[in-house]
């Protein structure tokens, strides 16, 4: 299904690649442009369908499928991401990467700091522990075994219990269906087990909001508190959420991106938000 | 004594006159009470403080928002007996807000409002009402949406001889056990009160003009375990308040058109029909012929099986005229009923407060001819030191109320802290508050309510602009319109020492 009814899907060649890509509104190309890099489960599509849109209501977003390949690294995958903005944006753009699109931005904006205006990283982190690694040990177990179990797993350790309690049981069911048996996120999963980017998360130096979920089961919000601890001009702020939070609360980071991206130095580096209040 | 050091004061009875009691007013009342600066009075026409709950407690009344949701945030309450509460326990909670809160000495109830004047010379409002005038520095509209009755424009409805109401003014000393009752409209009151009745009657015919969209109600009763939990952490509660709140707000790109947004809820609701209506043709009348979000989403378990009783009709023939002894429809059929049920809403885009309010520029229904406007959806130009709330552009399509209440309190506690310590006259900005009216309507040309296809009461009916609905997120409603400052405003000081 199409982000939005006017959408413009394309593709980019990189490095014998190619990459899909979707602009919200390619003839404001000259504007600030908001570019979105997906997440471990592997689409655009699949991480933003909601918040592309969302932000596309007002907006220019630009957002891409990574491609994976063997032996993949931050830097080859943040390259593919250098690849689509040269393409597509003139001018630095406000980068915003969610889980392992979080790792790859803030790569990019450690390495290539010159082609990022502001950077937000969403359930994030600098280099995986071993809390991940007994989960990644799970998951490939149950990968190798093709096991039944897969889908609950994942449903299970994605989305907060706040969430899935306040689902009807047959929409639970469906979350589960629809999941897959996790075979499109193998390669993103191998690479998550190695991620180390401490030397550049140093280097960056973007207006950053760093975004952490409290009851991330998979990259808990420790690993956000370090991306705030070790990037001098961030800002931090909490979303009541598992690590799926871009379905469980879109219009919660939406308010937390608009409201950032419009003047990314307005709150001081070292701001931790106040919770929104309802 | 020293009696002659200050200049003549020009009386009044209060320094703000909140008229009504119902969410917003009586949630305002509670803030200024605590903060305990403010001298406030409330004028009722009622009898007793709610506003629409107290009025609408026609069978099956229920509100279609999580109770913890639909609560004061400043006030919540772990007792909540279910997700979604019905009248009486909605009644009962405002009520005990007024009684815990000490609001019910500050109001002036069977007062109904017949006139309200700016008095420039003195820097006042002057209220006339059934039971005397009362003067104040500022004035607060809290009247509401939904508080004046919209009785449907049909031929012959006064020649009715049966039992005739509206859904607002039931009247529990008639039995329509056994009777043969018509019930006019199928919006969110309508479907609670068919399943209600119809076991009692012995026919029902619900005349249908649009279907509307229903989805399922995840209505449970809350466990003595949960409320005690409620209790004993407050956090916990915020918490769950905050994950419903989210949830609604995640709703509004619905009505944005966002495809992914609308394959949900037209599956939701499509489920919803499939499974609890097996004819294809009663499915295919209880097919709503718009995009769905134009007019107000449903939610209901009991409505779909209610329509299929056998005891009951759901006719979507026309209704021609209204007789003596029941309903003719556009086909000639006639309709024979002992009672008929108006569940045709409320006066909702023309504000009949707006009637009596006077100010520099003269009546505010005037003003308003082509649709209420605000500045802040809260104040006037034209109209010094005047407040309204849940005035234009307030509504929602999906969400609480009462989270736009509190915005609202918040705007006006800051506005009238501002006023009074300063002695300070305010009014919007012709410009500014054209130029943010402007930016509301530039926001509702891309939302379903204007792009959707249909007539709702979300539209004002002569110059067809959104004015009843706020056409972006809540929490953007609370950026913009949370907190009082003075730009926009014309601010000079008060002739008079308040």
């Amino acid at each position: 299904m199409a982000f939005t009814s006017d959408v413009v899907d394309g593709e980019i060649t990189h490095d014998g690649l190619t990459i899909r890509t979707y602009d919200s509104a390619p003839h404001r190309r000259g504007e600030d442009t908001i570019v979105l890099l997906h997440g471990t489960s592997g689409s655009a599509q699949s991480t933003y369908w909601a918040l592309f849109p969302m932000l596309a209501d007002g907006r220019r977003v630009v957002a891409f499928d990574f491609v994976d390949t063997d032996g993949a690294t931050a830097d080859t995958y943040a390259d593919q991401a250098r690849a689509v903005i040269a393409a597509l944006c003139d001018g630095p753009v406000h980068l915003t990467g969610c889980s392992f699109g979080a790792v790859i931005a803030a790569h990019l904006a450690g390495t290539t700091p010159e082609i990022v205006k502001s950077l937000t990283l969403i359930a994030g982190w600098i280099k995986t522990d071993i809390h991940q690694h007994l989960r990644y040990d799970v998951w490939f177990k149950l990968h190798e075994e093709k096991s039944a179990a897969m889908p609950g797993f994942m449903v299970m350790t994605a989305f907060s219990h706040a969430f899935l309690t306040m689902r009807l049981p047959g929409e639970v069911d469906a979350l589960v269906a629809r999941i897959g048996d996790g075979s499109d996120r193998y390669a993103k999963m191998v690479f998550n087990r190695t991620v180390d980017i401490t030397d550049a998360v140093a280097n960056i130096t973007a207006p950053t909001l760093v975004i952490g979920c409290t009851q991330d089961q998979m990259v808990p919000i420790y690993h956000s508190k370090l991306l705030f601890g070790a990037i001098e001009n961030a800002r931090f702020a909490e979303v009541p959420s598992g690590h799926a939070v871009a379905h469980e609360r879109p219009s919660h980071l939406l308010m937390l991106i608009r409201d950032f991206i419009d003047e990314p130095e307005r709150d001081a580096p070292g701001t931790v938000h106040a919770p929104i209040h309802a | 004594m020293n009696i002659q050091t200050t200049t003549p004061k020009q009386q009044v009875d209060a320094e703000v006159l909140i008229v009504g009691t119902g969410f917003s007013g009586l949630g305002l009342a509670v803030i200024l009470e605590r903060e305990g600066n403010r001298d406030y009075l409330m004028l009722e026409r009622g009898q007793d403080v709610g506003g629409t709950w107290r009025d609408n407690h026609y069978p099956g009344a229920g509100c279609d928002v999580f109770s913890h949701l639909y609560s004061y945030s400043f006030r919540p309450n772990p007792h909540w007996s279910r997700t979604y509460s019905k009248q009486p326990e909605i009644l009962k909670y405002l009520q005990d807000t007024a009684e815990d809160e000490g609001i019910y000495p500050k109001v002036r109830f069977g007062t109904t409002v017949t006139r309200a004047e700016w008095i420039e010379a003195d820097d006042l409002w002057q209220v006339e009402t059934t039971t005397g005038t009362y003067r104040a520095r500022a004035l607060v509209s809290a009247t509401g949406h939904l508080s004046d009755l919209a009785m449907p424009d049909i031929e012959g409805l006064n020649s009715f001889t049966g039992k005739m109401m509206h859904s607002s003014q039931w009247d529990h000393d008639y039995d329509y056990t056994g009777k043969r009752v018509g019930i006019i409209g199928t919006g969110a009151s309508s479907i609670q009160i068919a399943p209600e009745i119809a076991p009692d009657v012995s026919h029902l015919t619900v005349f249908q003009r649009t279907a509307p969209y229903i989805v399922p109600r995840r209505d449970a009763p809350y466990s003595e375990a949960q409320k005690g939990m409620f209790a004993r952490f407050p956090e916990v509660l915020q918490d769950f308040r905050k994950e419903l709140f989210w949830g609604n707000e995640s709703r509004f790109p619905q009505r944005l058109q966002i495809p992914a947004f609308l394959a949900q809820i037209e599956e939701m609701s499509r489920g919803h029909l499939e499974d609890q209506v097996a004819d294809p043709d009663l499915r295919e009348k209880l097919t709503p012929p718009y995009s769905v979000g134009c007019k107000r989403i449903l939610i209901s378990n009991d409505y779909y099986p209610a329509i299929q009783r056998e005891n009951v009709t759901l006719e979507t023939t026309g209704i021609d005229r209204i007789d003596e002894t029941g309903v003719v429809l556009t086909d000639g059929t006639h309709v024979e009923l002992d009672m008929l049920i108006l569940a045709t809403g409320f006066e909702a885009t023309e504000l009949p407060i707006a009637e009596v309010i006077h100010g520099k520029t003269g009546r505010l229904s005037d003003q308003w001819q082509d649709g209420g406007q605000a500045y802040a959806c809260t104040t006037v130009h034209g109209y010094p030191n005047f407040f309204m709330m849940l005035g234009p552009n307030t509504g929602l399509g999906a969400g609480s109320m009462i989270y736009m209440v509190e915005t609202q309190i918040e705007y006006i506690r800051g506005a009238l802290q501002y006023l009074f310590e300063g002695d300070k006259v305010i009014e919007p900005d012709r410009e500014a508050q054209a130029a943010y009216v402007k930016s509301i309507h530039d926001r509702a040309e891309r939302t379903v309510w204007i792009a959707g296809g249909c007539q709702s009461w979300y539209l004002h009916p002569r110059s067809g602009k959104l004015t009843a609905i706020w056409p972006d997120y809540m929490s953007q409603f609370r950026k913009e319109n949370g907190t009082f400052a003075t730009k926009g405003y014309m601010v000079r000081d008060a002739t008079v020492p308040a």
